[in-house]
């Protein structure tokens, strides 16, 4: 996996917890848990570094799809593409390679094989 | 949150995934440790986001919420299953915990990020209720195999 996409997957992982973090429900639960919530600053600002790193076009192409899904990339497991469940083409194995991301023809979402 | 049962949460830990002595004494050298001892058991796919987002959750807060016990947790694309690992600290771990004190016991808590946050929270929220009582924790302070945690977790309130 080349290390942009290692970047990517793991911008997505902030934002998962970004959300978690701004969602009333799983906040108001963590924090009657005990936990004390007081450094999204310091998430938003690790994401913004962090996404800087990353390639301009890919980040463009991650940033669209994330505005529609909470998965913009994900890994190919079996032969489905595991955003929409729906199955990939046979050529899509034999063209993909384990360097590059590919994207689901059904929801566009960014695909790798693990 | 639906309360969950006791056999219900014993049945996410595993022997293998239990550390009873934790050499590491600071905190991110911890969590290295127990994210390594995952990836040693093939529980996760890539070490570096694992401790990365741990890393930026602890930045969010610290998961050492005090009396010697910590919840280290988060969701990662590099976790396949819902994921416990147990870790025991005979000295203690500088955790930066809420109340100052060093952190003997940890929880570590690992859910796949395509699930939601339910899927680990039921797990965070038993577990802290089951640990209230002091005489749990002490003898959880002092466990160093994997029949006597589970007994210790399955004991009724003493």
């Amino acid at each position: 996996m080349k290390d942009e996409h290692r970047l990517l997957i793991a911008l997505q992982d902030l934002d998962i917890m970004i959300k978690e973090v701004k969602d009333k429900a799983t906040s108001k639960e963590l924090q009657s848990l005990g936990f004390k919530l007081t450094g999204l600053g310091e998430l938003t600002d690790a994401r913004d570094k962090l996404a800087k790193k990353v390639p301009r076009n890919l980040l463009q192409r991650y940033e669209k799809l994330a505005q529609h899904y909470t998965m913009a990339i994900l890994p190919v497991t079996g032969s489905l593409c595991l955003g929409c469940f729906v199955k990939l083409p046979t050529q899509f194995f034999s063209l993909v390679s384990r360097n590059e991301l590919q994207t689901c023809e059904n929801c566009g979402r960014l695909l790798y094989i693990p | 949150m639906q309360s969950m049962e006791v056999a219900k949460l014993i049945s996410f830990f595993e022997e293998d995934l239990c550390i009873f002595h934790l050499r590491s004494r600071k905190k991110m050298s911890a969590l290295t440790e127990m994210v390594h001892h995952l990836a040693l058991k093939h529980k996760i796919s890539d070490e570096r986001f694992i401790i990365e987002m741990l890393k930026n959750r602890e930045s969010l807060g610290s998961t050492g919420l005090g009396n010697g016990v910590a919840f280290p947790h988060g969701r990662s694309l590099a976790i396949k299953d819902l994921t416990v690992l147990f870790a025991r600290s005979a000295s203690g771990v500088d955790f930066d915990a809420l109340d100052g004190k060093v952190t003997k016991i940890f929880f570590l808590i690992l859910a796949p990020s395509d699930k939601g946050s339910e899927t680990y929270l039921s797990i965070l929220s038993e577990l802290i209720s089951l640990i209230q009582k002091p005489a749990k924790l002490k003898n959880l302070y002092e466990v160093t195999d994997y029949p006597s945690l589970v007994k210790i977790l399955q004991e009724k309130d003493q």
